[in-house]
């Protein structure tokens, strides 16, 4: 989906565009629209001029008394002209030269607007009016040349269309900042999910605006009760695994000592052994976290030294040498209980089997590949087939390479990933291949 | 050797302790957290078996009270909680060896004596020294000569903690307190008594009597 802020600045910069554009459009428009009002103004009141300075002879010939008459209309081409025109003649103003208006004849006391091109392409504003004078009736039509008054409304128009083009900018530059600072807190909130997925938080902030709030707040509340709901099942069954073993221990002790015979004895122990290896699958298959991030998170860094010391001093008679490589500073967003369980499961068969060398490679791209190596006897290839089957069956076990594997299976399953065994082609021994694919929240 | 074994449950205690008591330990039994930590603190013992949940205070707690009281007390932990986070974080309190529940005698009296000659830097295997070597679970002593001597329980627990602890001045009270429990008669004669008994076995010369001090036990003749 398109992002709030595109969605929001497309929008504004839009809405600014068109209000801007209409805006000029107006004003454009009534700029023109009052200047020729204007102008048919004064072009009317030189008609009333020129209608006083004409007069009629005994003959009914007009007569203008040119003193009267202003001069810009004696200039040739200046723009301003005059036409007289009587049932028995016309008069013509000397600016036009030998130029014509073509001058509708209008009745006594109308009046009438109207454009045309004059001489030299002048675009004329022609006024036309009807009047009456010593009983003759007469038109008097003035005209003025729009070009400079144009000229001056272009000049307008485009002072007009920088400055709003200008002010759009500024808004629009506006816009953006005010988007982007109040989309701050999504923009936050954005970076503390990835955060949260990575386990750097373990809660989203509280500091945000009233619109996000109820949000948030009802995130970090789900993320408190699965959190808990994990706590508190894991401590259930680990208390159920405690509470199932202390009393098995128990029957294996005194089923050890007992004087049962031979055969029976070995079923009880058998028996109790199967109880026990059962439960305990069961119970940690059931205490994974899976892929939700609720819980702490394993660290390279700091986890897998720790489990590496913790193999060293259980395999204190063996001295293998374990050797790690990791890119620096991975974060490996799985559950630490889920990967501790998994990998300690994997290295604790790598001990086992090792005789000196033990080599882990961990890459991490859009999922975790991580490669375990020894330099143990290996398997024969057939069992490796075996061992790799996903969804080992519960009762199933492989000689050798108990359960430990088949706990290690159940998790790489619950994360959708993939286990296999191989021949080492480097150290000889057995090769576990794991890969994880990694949830992706942004 | 004396054993500290922090066990809550009775059943578990008594066929244990016997077993132990059997290879040649001195167990004295916690039943909970808080006598455990206090036992644990009298620097006494050699080793300790510690269940990680015990009530009123958790194994956990106790081995960590330990180590940050500088108790480089051997402590294996015995537990029922092994999911590997949890023996990742009791290693981390300072644990030394591990065993999961339920576990077979054999496997904990290997890592108990493993866990002994690693904390006195022996190699593992056989107890050797200035050419004795004394198997642990035949409860016996190889002379130079190849004469095998069968060792009684005190003589076994005695000789073992020489072995341990060869070159070094042990008082007859310290020898006293690595090789009876709390329950047993404690009179710090006996010693005597049994010292001239493993002379007998092993030869006059290999235990020397520092007057005053106590005995020390002759790394090589």
């Amino acid at each position: 989906m398109q992002s709030i802020q595109s969605k929001l600045g497309t929008g504004l910069l839009l809405s600014l565009i068109i209000a801007f554009s209409a805006l000029w459009l107006l004003v454009s428009f009534n700029l023109q629209f009052l200047a020729e009002e204007y102008i048919a103004s004064r072009l009317k009141h030189d008609a009333e001029t020129l209608l006083s300075s004409v007069s009629f002879d005994a003959d009914d010939n007009l007569m203008i008394d040119a003193t009267r008459v202003d001069t810009i209309y004696n200039q040739p081409f200046s723009g301003h002209y005059y036409t007289i025109t009587t049932k028995t003649g016309a008069m013509r103003s000397r600016s036009l030269w030998d130029e014509e208006l073509i001058s509708a004849n209008v009745n006594t006391g109308q009046q009438l607007k109207t454009l045309q091109e004059g001489p030299e392409q002048q675009p004329l504003l022609l006024v036309s009016a009807g009047y009456k004078k010593q009983g003759q009736s007469l038109t008097i039509t003035v005209a003025e040349d729009l070009n400079p008054i144009n000229k001056n409304i272009d000049q307008f128009q485009y002072r007009f269309a920088a400055i709003a083009f200008g002010l759009l900018l500024i808004l629009v530059f506006l816009q953006v900042m005010i988007l982007r600072n109040s989309l701050k807190p999504l923009i936050k909130t954005h970076g503390e999910l990835k955060s949260l997925q990575q386990g750097q938080l373990d809660k989203l902030g509280g500091n945000s605006p009233a619109e996000l709030r109820p949000l948030i707040n009802e995130l970090n509340h789900l993320l408190t009760i699965m959190a808990q709901r994990l706590r508190r099942s894991r401590d259930a069954l680990s208390d159920l695994a405690h509470a199932i073993k202390k009393p098995l221990t128990v029957i294996q002790q005194v089923t050890a000592k007992s004087d049962l015979p031979k055969g029976a004895r070995a079923t009880l122990m058998k028996q109790s052994d199967d109880i026990y290896q059962l439960t305990d699958r069961i119970l940690k298959k059931a205490r994974l976290a899976g892929p939700s991030h609720t819980g702490a998170l394993f660290s390279f860094a700091d986890d897998l030294p720790s489990l590496i010391k913790t193999l060293d001093m259980m395999y204190a008679s063996k001295s293998v040498q374990f050797t790690a490589n990791i890119t620096d500073n991975i974060t490996c967003p799985v559950d630490r209980e889920d990967m501790l369980e998994l990998l300690g499961n994997l290295l604790d068969n790598a001990y086992k089997w090792a005789t000196t060398k033990i080599t882990l490679s961990v890459r991490i791209n859009s999922e975790i590949h991580i490669l375990i190596e020894d330099d143990g006897p290996g398997a024969d290839p057939e069992k490796m087939n075996e061992l790799s089957k996903r969804g080992v069956r519960l009762d199933e076990k492989i000689q050798g390479h108990g359960f430990g594997l088949a706990i290690a299976a159940d998790i790489v399953s619950d994360y959708h990933g993939s286990l296999s065994f191989k021949q080492s082609p480097e150290l000889g021994g057995f090769k576990t291949e794991l890969t994880l694919p990694l949830h992706q929240v942004v | 050797m004396r054993l500290l074994l922090a066990e809550d449950d009775r059943a578990l205690v008594d066929t244990l302790k016997k077993d132990l008591q059997s290879a040649g330990y001195a167990v004295d039994v916690a039943g909970n957290g808080i006598d455990a930590e206090y036992l644990g603190n009298e620097m006494i013992y050699d080793v300790a078996v510690l269940d990680l949940g015990l009530p009123q205070r958790s194994g956990i707690e106790v081995l960590k009270n330990w180590r940050s009281k500088a108790n480089r007390l051997p402590v294996i932990v015995l537990t029922a909680r092994n999911a590997w986070h949890e023996r990742v974080d009791g290693f981390k309190a300072g644990a030394d060896d591990y065993l999961g529940k339920p576990f077979h005698t054999e496997e904990l009296l290997a890592r108990i004596s493993a866990l002994l000659h690693r904390s006195s830097q022996q190699p593992g295997g056989q107890l050797h020294a200035a050419g004795l070597s004394l198997d642990e679970e035949q409860q016996t002593v190889t002379t130079e000569d190849g004469q095998i001597h069968k060792l009684t329980g005190i003589e076994f627990r005695l000789l073992r903690y020489f072995l341990l602890h060869a070159g070094k001045v042990l008082t007859k009270s310290r020898l006293t307190e690595h090789v009876y429990d709390f329950d047993s008669e404690k009179d710090s004669n006996v010693i005597e008594v049994y010292v001239r008994r493993l002379r007998q076995k092993v030869g006059n010369d290999r235990i020397e009597t520092r007057r005053g001090q106590g005995y020390v036990f002759r790394d090589s003749c």
